[in-house]
């Protein structure tokens, strides 16, 4: 595992979720921290591990700081300054546009560019239901963008 | 499939760079073990002769009581200063071997190897005892705790003296004063036993009187012997 | 990391072995020169928490070297070990690492990887008794760098070389050194001008050179020689 790379796979998926840059390294750090406690060394191991813990800490600091949210709400994505800054490009409008399971799926597969198989483990679901919605939020996405591309 | 999508969705997922990547990847190491796994791993590092000498004592004590052998009760406390000389030895080899340094510069230093030495080493003689005394006792009528006394006392005072005696400067040359000073007291126990049967007798009964008192004492010399020996090492020359 | 030595002494009853020295290592390979008696090895010592101080402090970013946190980064090869009987290449290494600390698969696998490094993979399973000058000290650098420490010291370490072993040496510390603080005693010129980056020369406890160093600089040899005969 290329600890730089997985570094920065892990802290853009837990900022996707928490959108926060500081807390988001915290959650990465940790993620790293916990895994070594717990196989001893990183040597050997997949970054699926890392995601699984992440995901996890990301949960555990939703419910730390919305005691009556619901586990798997995420941010809003209001957008932190930085994006606000940003231009707002027809892509990014059309993917704030889907929801955040939708989002996370594309986030893991096309710019994590995590195998089916790690993210099916990260996620906790079967490969088969993980082709069925990343290829329905591909849709739902390409729809969106076609949609502006009518528009325009 | 993929190509459609790769790099394009890049910039919907910006996150702002990450400020101690650097710094904490350098600084991760992978897990240390605590004291007590370090403790085990010293386990499989205890000399061949420490096992020797314990399973001599043990195959002693179990034959010896089932052949109802006349002098089994006499001779383990003969034989256990030996045990006591060859663990006082094992417990000080870094020295005789030259390996002090190496083991000193290390995250479990010196001392901590020698503290796992000697717990080793002092659970084995205890177990030996656990498991022996009863055995003996049962055998040959007599009571476990005062047969454990018997065995206990000269091995307490030989650890005491050899921890002693290996600190001191002529220790120090001779390379295995443990081993002299367990003869000797093996020698001593012999000479008690066959020189004067009233000896004997007098010898018993202390030990059935006093006997506690005397593993205590005994005990607590031997304790202060071996921490005195811990810190001794790590005095450099 | 910042290895710092702030006005050092080592003083015995009719010596001054370290007098008063200070200066500050970073990553690279620093060379320490000079004659026998020049205190160099009193000076490792301290610097390994092997010996105590009569003055002065010793610390890397910090961690005073008395501190189990100091020991868990340092590496140390001294110039003469010895190594318990009947013990392989591959126990000796093994045995180390986990007073070192790391646990039993980490231990194994750092173990193959250093022995193949140094060349002894071959023989790890032959007692060390048996082992020519040349590969027991290689087995002391596998073991000084199992824990991947960010601080190396080695004592002598070509001494008792044949030329090719030394070459060998070099190299390997050269690759160790480039993110490792490394600091490495001899009293041949030829090591340092291969590999060190900067020097400390050392002459009756004081260091009397403290800089970078290049073969632009001049002829070592002769510097030293001017030094020291």
């Amino acid at each position: 595992m290329d600890l730089e790379n997985a570094y920065d796979k892990i802290y853009r998926y837990v900022y996707f979720r928490i959108k926060d840059r500081a807390t988001a390294e915290d959650i990465t750090q940790e993620a790293f921290l916990r895994l070594i406690s717990q196989k001893g060394d990183l040597h050997g191991y997949d970054i699926r591990y890392l995601y699984v813990i992440a995901r996890n800490l990301c949960i555990d600091e939703y419910r730390r700081a919305k005691p009556d949210a619901l586990p798997e709400d995420y941010e809003e994505t209001a957008g932190g300054e930085e994006e606000a800054l940003a231009d707002r490009l027809a892509v990014r409008e059309a993917v704030a546009e889907l929801p955040p399971e939708d989002q996370e799926l594309l986030l893991l597969r096309h710019v994590n560019g995590e195998s089916m198989g790690t993210i099916s483990n990260t996620l906790g679901i079967s490969r088969f239901a993980l082709y069925r919605r990343l290829k329905g939020a591909e849709a739902k996405l390409r729809r969106s963008l076609e949609g502006d591309k009518d528009e325009k | 499939m993929k190509n459609e999508w790769k790099g394009l969705l890049d910039e919907a997922f910006y996150a702002p760079e990450p400020e101690r990547k650097r710094a904490f990847l350098k600084g991760l190491r992978p897990r240390e073990i605590g004291m007590a796994e370090m403790l085990l791993t010293q386990v499989r590092y205890i000399g061949l002769s420490v096992w020797i000498v314990a399973g001599l004592i043990l195959v002693l004590a179990i034959l010896g009581s089932a052949m109802h052998a006349d002098r089994t009760e006499e001779w383990i406390p003969v034989i256990i200063p030996f045990l006591a000389g060859v663990s006082v030895l094992e417990t000080r080899k870094s020295g005789r071997c030259r390996m002090t340094e190496l083991e000193m510069v290390t995250r479990f230093s010196l001392r901590s190897v020698l503290f796992a030495r000697m717990t080793i080493l002092g659970i084995l003689c205890l177990l030996l005892l656990c498991v022996s005394a009863p055995i003996v006792a049962a055998a040959f009528g007599g009571r476990t705790v005062i047969t454990a006394m018997h065995i206990l006392i000269p091995y307490l005072v030989t650890t005491s003296i050899s921890l002693a005696v290996e600190r001191s400067a002529w220790g120090r040359k001779l390379e295995y004063a443990s081993l002299a000073v367990a003869a000797l007291i093996s020698v001593l126990m012999i000479w008690m036993q066959s020189y004067d049967p009233a000896m004997v007798q007098r010898y018993a009964d202390i030990i059935e009187n006093w006997g506690l008192l005397i593993v205590l004492f005994l005990t607590a010399v031997t304790v202060w012997e071996q921490v005195r020996t811990i810190h001794f090492a790590e005095v450099p020359a | 990391m910042k290895l710092t030595v702030d006005r050092l002494s080592k003083q015995y009853k009719n010596k001054i072995a370290v007098d008063r020295v200070s200066f500050t290592l970073s990553e690279g390979v620093t060379g320490l020169l000079g004659a026998n008696g020049a205190g160099k090895t009193t000076l490792m010592r301290m610097m390994t928490g092997i010996l105590d101080p009569t003055g002065g402090e010793i610390s890397a970013d910090g961690v005073p070297v008395h501190t189990e946190q100091y020991r868990a980064i340092l590496g140390y090869l001294p110039q003469d070990f010895g190594y318990y009987p009947e013990f392989t290449a591959r126990e000796f290494v093994r045995y180390i690492a986990a007073l070192k600390g790391l646990d039993k698969k980490h231990a194994k696998r750092k173990t193959e990887e250093l022995l193949e490094l140094v060349g002894l993979s071959d023989v790890a399973d032959k007692k060390i008794k048996t082992f020519s000058g040349g590969m027991k000290q290689r087995v002391g650098i596998a073991q000084a760098i199992v824990n991947d420490p960010r601080i190396l010291i080695l004592d002598e370490p070509t001494a008792g070389l044949d030329p090719k072993e030394r070459v060998r040496f070099r190299n390997l510390i050269a690759e160790i050194g480039k993110d490792t603080i490394v600091l490495f005693s001899t009293h041949i010129v030829s090591d340092i001008d291969s590999i060190a980056k900067s020097l400390l020369m050392m002459r009756d406890g004081q260091i009397i050179y403290d800089g970078a160093w290049s073969k632009e600089q001049g002829d070592l040899e002769q510097f030293y020689m001017e030094e020291f005969a």
